[in-house]
């Protein structure tokens, strides 16, 4: 490690290392991050971690792999995604050691461009060829039945789908880990699938509006003046809005869909992006190298989103990472009174209105864990983005 | 002045501020040329315009609270206040480049240096990366920076402020500007850095051919590098002179009072002489002449008090702002005239 590091210093520490090494000093933020990155690996793997059918199984002498023919075009995507990501993360790290600064940028943007339209060309693809399939097959009554044999089935061998009416609201035993639901579906399963809604949603929507603040925040931030009085009442006048009630009259119009939710939360909640992106352009604006920037005659493109941003982007990226907790909260909130997902795709704030019971029985098994999933989600996304602050800006500490 | 020389004339022009208490007048009526290879220095305290000056010429003024109210700046015959925005975007860097006065933060922390000189390079010249790459490295030996190989990789906060500096001239002079603008390039130096700063200047003026506008409140620089001389005070230009001679004999009293206070080397004195007051503020000038509450003739002189001097040409070359400006020859003359107002002038 230690002959890395002296390797890599010959080049100098980036500003991206420095926030990583003062990151990384608290051991908290490292557990609350790898977390997170748990999380994102059980989503990601879901189909292969809770299924009701087998990866493997031998009927009438044939080996089937009922899995992976039944993965639909999503899971590919996502799958795609996840490779195509990781693959990006070892890259980068492997640039900043071997690749000389000098085409470190042009490096990145080859690599950021190949990988996106790698995932843009693989959806459209995969959307387009992978057929959707309905097997209702039940293997495991079929291995009940000796029909078949040699079946290796998922670590929890139930689907997020599969109904079973005789085991409805059973308590945690060891057939069931986490008990069932009202309609007998296992609440591990559903919780594992679960975050893959969470996490997307949590994505998506800070996706969207950090894209929309960071562009309405620049404009105002280096304009200034009249577009700025504009503009700050328009943001003003969104902020007056509760979003939450906006966000459930128009769920209410229009379809519950994962996408509209992800979309909702993202147009409403871009505000703050926007004014701290306003803040920290006012405040650089007046600084020296952007005057130096503007002084060579670099096009204003260049000045705003390649000299200026990088300076003012930490207070968004730890705004980000609270804005993703929210977003899940939202999210879970919105499925809790019955406007989030529709069932039976699983989401951690529907399953939770599912602890009280139609009979009036208090199922704990079923508020307990998937409280606990969002509690800890939230947290954990809410203490990174604290450390990141601490990081970013050792001055903000408040300790 | 032939025109034929002239590479920007400044002419007349006023740049004001409006802010919520008033208009800020931070610049007044300020015109003068500048030859091709020379270097022209503006001189005057923190505050009397300088500054405001030079943005105005790169048209940076701070919008929309600053805004060049008259005026006209002519530069290689192009009229630089009625270009678009995208027409200015050329001249920058390009043919007029600037370097800032705190070399600490006119550079971005987050890039290398060679990303920004190269940016720079590539922009103005259609180069490839890796020829703006060998660029940025030569750029960098010149302006003397050792193992430049090396610093071309490193991030601005590794390096020192002479250095950061050395780069910021690199990257001005790397489009090869017929000017360069150098707001105070060695206020924020200590003095041997100071010295080598404005050897480097010289040294590549003589290669490029290019003209320095120098701004700088330090007379020694101005006696040792500045061909021409304007001295800047409450947002006008007071006096204009070639170095030597304003040196030699300064005609406005605010350039006396300037020159009285430096200490000399050779002789003791016990206490500096001073110019009595302060520098107005620029919410409040004075009516009339502006230095007329320090000076010894305007604090007793109606004319001083109501009506203000505009720059006139006194001799050839030489344009005083002032309305008694007299050399040491005049004033012998004015006394014998009329010996009472030559004893308020002596005063």
């Amino acid at each position: 490690m230690s002959k890395q590091t002296q390797a890599k210093s010959n080049w100098g520490t980036s500003y991206g290392e420095l926030v990583w090494r003062e990151f990384a000093k608290s051991r908290l933020s490292i557990v609350c991050l790898s977390f997170i990155v748990f999380l994102f690996a059980v989503a990601i793997l879901a189909p292969f971690l809770a299924n009701d059918k087998p990866f493997v199984i031998r009927i009438d002498g044939q080996l089937h792999f009922p899995i992976f023919r039944n993965l639909g075009a999503s899971d590919y995507c996502i799958f795609l995604a996840a490779v195509v990501g990781c693959s990006q993360l070892l890259l980068i790290k492997r640039n900043h050691r071997h690749v000389d600064p000098s085409i470190r940028g042009a490096a990145l943007w080859r690599q950021i461009c190949i990988s996106s339209s790698i995932i843009l060309i693989g959806v459209i693809l995969l959307f387009v060829f992978v057929p959707r399939r309905l097997d209702a097959t039940d293997y495991k009554a079929m291995v009940a039945c000796r029909q078949a044999t040699d079946a290796i089935f998922a670590p929890i061998p139930y689907g997020y789908a599969r109904t079973n009416l005789k085991l409805r609201e059973q308590p945690p035993s060891w057939e069931h880990l986490l008990g069932t639901d009202d309609v007998g579906s296992d609440t591990l399963c559903r919780l594992i699938h679960g975050s893959r809604i969470s996490l997307s949603v949590g994505f998506v929507a800070v996706g969207i509006s950090t894209v929309i603040g960071i562009l309405v925040g620049a404009i105002l931030g280096y304009f200034g003046g009249k577009v700025d009085f504009i503009g700050m009442r328009i943001v003003e006048i969104m902020m007056a809005i509760p979003a939450f009630f906006l966000i459930i009259t128009i769920v209410a119009f229009f379809a519950r869909s994962l996408l509209n939710i992800m979309i909702i939360i993202g147009i409403t909640s871009w505000t703050g992006n926007a004014r701290f992106i306003r803040a920290e352009f006012f405040k650089l604006r007046k600084q020296d190298f952007v005057q130096a920037a503007v002084s060579l005659g670099l096009p204003l493109r260049s000045i705003l989103f390649r000299h200026m941003l990088p300076n003012g982007i930490a207070p968004v990226l730890v705004n980000a990472t609270f804005g993703i907790a929210g977003a899940i909260f939202i999210e879970a909130a919105l499925s809790f009174l019955g406007f989030g997902v529709a069932p039976p795709t699983p989401s951690w704030g529907q399953m939770l209105s599912l602890g009280v019971s139609t009979t009036g029985r208090f199922l704990w098994w079923l508020t307990l864990f998937p409280g606990l999933a969002i509690f800890f989600t939230v947290l954990a996304y809410n203490l990174v983005g604290e450390a990141l602050r601490d990081a970013i800006d050792p001055k903000l500490r408040t300790r | 002045m032939n025109d034929n020389g002239t590479l920007l004339s400044v002419e007349d022009i006023s740049t004001h501020f409006f802010t919520e208490e008033g208009v800020v007048k931070a610049v007044q009526d300020v015109s003068f040329a500048i030859m091709k290879g020379q270097t022209f220095a503006l001189v005057g305290e923190s505050g009397c315009g300088k500054s405001v000056t030079a943005l105005s010429i790169m048209r940076l003024v701070p919008e929309p609270q600053g805004k060049i109210v008259s005026g006209e700046i002519v530069f290689e015959g192009k009229k630089l206040l009625s270009l678009s925005e995208k027409g200015m975007r050329q001249i920058r860097g390009n043919e007029i480049a600037m370097i800032f006065q705190e070399p600490m933060t006119s550079l971005n922390p987050v890039y290398t240096v060679g990303n920004q000189i190269v940016e720079a390079i590539k922009l103005h010249q259609k180069k490839s990366t890796s020829q703006a790459w060998s660029d940025a490295v030569e750029m960098l030996r010149r302006v003397g920076i050792s193992d430049p190989q090396q610093r071309v990789r490193e991030y601005p906060h590794q390096m020192s402020g002479g250095m950061r500096q050395r780069i910021m001239i690199a990257m001005a002079v790397s489009c090869e500007p017929v000017l360069l603008i150098a707001d105070e390039p060695t206020t924020a130096l200590d003095v041997t850095i100071q010295a080598q700063i404005l050897d480097l200047l010289d040294r590549l003026q003589e290669q490029n051919g290019m003209s320095i506008l120098l701004i700088t409140h330090d007379l020694g620089v101005v006696a040792e590098r500045a061909d021409d001389v304007a001295v800047m005070y409450a947002s006008r230009i007071v006096e204009v002179a070639e170095s030597r001679q304003l040196f030699a004999e300064p005609l406005h009293p605010y350039t006396q009072g300037l020159l009285e206070s430096l200490p000399r080397l050779g002789i003791t004195a016990g206490r500096l002489q001073t110019i009595s007051g302060t520098v107005p503020e620029p919410l409040h000038f004075p009516a009339g002449c502006k230095f007329h509450p320090r000076c010894p003739v305007g604090r007793e002189d109606r004319r001083c008090q109501t009506v203000e001097p505009k720059l006139r040409e006194v001799r050839p070359g030489r344009c005083v702002a002032c309305w008694y400006a007299r050399d040491r020859r005049q004033r012998a003359e004015d006394r014998r005239q009329s010996p009472e107002s030559a004893a308020v002038d002596e005063g």
